[in-house]
């Protein structure tokens, strides 16, 4: 099991991304979609926070000197992608409120069946 | 203050005038919206004018260094695309002078929808796309179900979801990205990729990015979104309109400017130009299949912006600049077909173009304006769509694309033979029908714009992009015998083909892919075309049609 050290949290990044992906093309219900979702979102937002970040970095924060810094413009951008992140989930999920109120139903084929055509 | 700032003052004068006058009464809102537009209108059409005299301005914000800094800039290619956003967002807003649905929220949303339209265009950084991106995205999501009715709330939901895993799709191709090269500047990456000793480590990034951008740009099979957002019954007729005329655009934007940048090492145009064929071809066939007048409309688009990846990706100059000029003229004629038809649906009460019956007898220029837009979506002579529809057959060479383009002409001359039903014959029952001369006004300027843009077709693209092309074979005795051919066939068609399978028509109408489809149809467009690039996609010298340098 020597292959576990090897794998940074990048590869489980990577990885993340793709179950959420799996999730998303497998699970019927529409909160858990919601969820897979998110999760991709999560795993791509990681790996790119992850980007030039060497062994011993400390955040980029006034202080830190600048040799042990990590670098800083991944950090400020997935502090957008984030909120974007949450903004988004937060409009799937309302959303959804009202799709299971009008059609009583929290599965994705039988939502299907009783949409207006 | 330097004559660059207006790149900014053009992304933020929408929204910061919609914000600041938000406590305005309703109607002075509504007018202040109008004079803060016509203002953009007449910035965009200044920097267009000094972008196509003098060569392209950038913008670098903050005073940063270049590749550090977020950088704006205005070149031959999105000057023109940013005036077209503007001039369209303030015609469908005079266009909606009177309508009832505008409220001081959607018009706020309509705003800020205008101002991320107009910076992804401006953008020159791949983060600030992403963000404006979502940005667009969110709102569209909030002005499709604006009224709430009927299945609107699903469609909102569908096209938010798909929209969201093709933007983390991006999101890890930007990751990559940015280990890869350490920038997210479109002009730094370029020199860093052009440097690169092998293309292998950009064809996943390429391939993600890509994905995302096949998405918005409605490529087969990815399209399944758009009918449901420009189609939707709850949208108003000018949401619609924006989001066939400028939105989608920027699908087709991106795809030009990114594959630019990776054109050092990758080449995917054979990818995307077949892509662009199955696209126009599922597009009209689905479009000929529907029933209600705004998703002929809605299909419509999927094909023409099939037509336009085409031409784009076919490598002739000729075709690269018709694609673009197809850009301009689809804006003009959908955005005037969706608007009358957002009017008619309001009118009538009826969504089925069996149900509609004599437009031109209850409303002439809402008659005309769909006659106009009508005839250029086909092609017909005199009209814009028959000029870059010229050129882009011009880069299709040999009988095979020759046939090709002849069937994308007929399977869109043959919807709309079906959707002209809506003009004639006689209404079935009485039809109140108000009088309004902005919706008058706007229906008839935007069809005398497609008559121009047919009249003076080489002179438009010269003004526009630059190149001068020559347009004497557009309007030969050849080509409108070929129109009435294709007219002629189509009507027949329609008459004994489509007319007769009625039950086929329902079949494929109804039926409908859930999410986990679709998202499984997404997967697969990834793994196919990162498996196209893995195997064919390194190429040698790529062949430069137009500077799109960021």
């Amino acid at each position: 099991m020597a292959f576990i050290n090897t794998i940074g949290i990048s590869e489980l990044a990577i990885a993340l991304f793709f179950i959420g992906l799996f999730g998303a093309m497998t699970q019927r219900n529409i909160m858990k979609t919601i969820m897979s979702v998110g999760i991709m979102d999560m795993g791509a937002i990681l790996y790119f926070a992850m980007s030039n970040l060497p062994e011993q970095a400390r955040p980029p924060i006034s202080g830190t000197p600048v040799d042990v810094m990590a670098d800083p413009v991944p950090q400020a951008l997935m502090i957008t992608a984030i909120v974007i992140g949450v903004s988004v989930i937060a409009m799937c999920l309302a959303m959804y409120m009202r799709v299971a109120y009008r059609y009583r139903t929290a599965e994705w084929n039988i939502l299907c069946s009783r949409v207006e055509k | 203050m330097t004559f660059s700032s207006i790149l900014y003052l053009i992304i933020l004068l929408p929204v910061t005038c919609a914000a600041v006058a938000y406590f305005l009464p309703q109607k002075r809102y509504h007018q202040c919206m109008i004079l803060a537009n016509l203002l953009v209108t007449a910035l965009s059409i200044w920097l267009f004018y000094v972008v196509r005299g003098g060569g392209a301005i950038e913008h670098l914000m903050a005073g940063w260094p270049e590749g550090i800094a977020i950088r704006l800039v205005a070149d031959r290619l999105s000057a023109p695309l940013v005036m077209l956003g503007a001039i369209f967002c303030t015609g469908t807003l005079l266009f909606s002078t009177r309508a009832h649905y505008l409220d001081k929220t959607f018009l706020f949303l309509f705003m800020s929808l205008e101002a991320s339209l107009l910076g992804i265009f401006l953008s020159a950084d791949l983060f600030n796309i992403y963000v404006l991106i979502e940005l667009s995205m969110l709102i569209i999501a909030i002005l499709i179900m604006y009224k709430q009715d009927k299945q609107s709330v699903y469609d909102a939901m569908l096209y938010l979801m798909m929209n969201f895993i093709a933007m983390a799709f991006m999101l890890l191709g930007l990751g990559f990205i940015y280990r890869i090269t350490g920038l997210l500047d479109l002009h730094m990456m370029q020199e860093r990729i052009a440097t690169l000793e092998s293309p292998q480590s950009v064809i996943l990034p390429y391939a993600m990015i890509m994905t995302a951008i096949a998405l918005k740009a409605a490529m087969f099979p990815l399209f399944s979104w758009l009918p449901r957002a420009h189609g939707a019954p709850s949208a108003p007729a000018i949401v619609s309109a924006v989001l066939s005329g400028v939105q989608v655009k920027t699908g087709v934007y991106l795809l030009i400017r990114v594959s630019h940048v990776f054109a050092s090492q990758l080449d995917a145009t054979t990818f995307f130009l077949t892509l662009g064929f199955i696209t126009s071809v599922v597009g009209f066939l689905l479009a000929i299949c529907q029933k209600d007048i705004k998703l002929i409309l809605a299909y419509h688009t999927v094909s023409q912006m099939g037509l336009i990846v085409m031409g784009i990706n076919l490598g002739s100059e000729t075709a690269f600049y018709g694609g673009l000029y197809h850009i301009i003229n689809h804006a003009l004629f959908k955005g005037l077909l969706f608007l009358t038809a957002g009017t008619i649906i309001e009118t009538y009460h009826r969504r089925s173009y069996a149900e509609i019956r004599g437009v031109m007898r209850t409303m002439p220029a809402i008659g005309i304006g769909t006659l106009a837009g009508m005839l250029g979506i086909t092609g017909a002579p005199f009209f814009n769509g028959s000029i870059s529809k010229y050129f882009i057959s011009d880069g299709l060479q040999g009988d095979w694309g020759g046939l090709a383009m002849f069937a994308i002409n007929l399977g869109t001359t043959l919807s709309f033979v079906k959707y002209s039903a809506i003009l004639f014959g006689k209404p079935t029952r009485k039809i109140d029908c108000p009088r309004d001369p902005w919706v008058a006004a706007v229906s008839l300027g935007f069809g005398f714009a497609c008559l121009c843009g047919g009249l003076f077709g080489g002179f438009a693209v010269y003004a526009l992009f630059g190149p001068n092309l020559p347009i004497a074979g557009a309007l030969t005795l050849q080509k409108i015998l070929g129109f009435a051919l294709t007219l002629g066939i189509a009507l027949l068609a329609y008459f004994y083909v489509v007319n007769r399978i009625g039950t086929v028509l329902t079949n494929v109408r109804t039926n409908r892919f859930t999410f986990n489809q679709l998202t499984v149809m997404l997967t697969l467009f990834f793994v196919i075309l990162l498996s196209f690039l893995w195997l064919y996609g390194t190429a040698g010298e790529p062949a430069i049609l137009m500077d799109v340098t960021p």
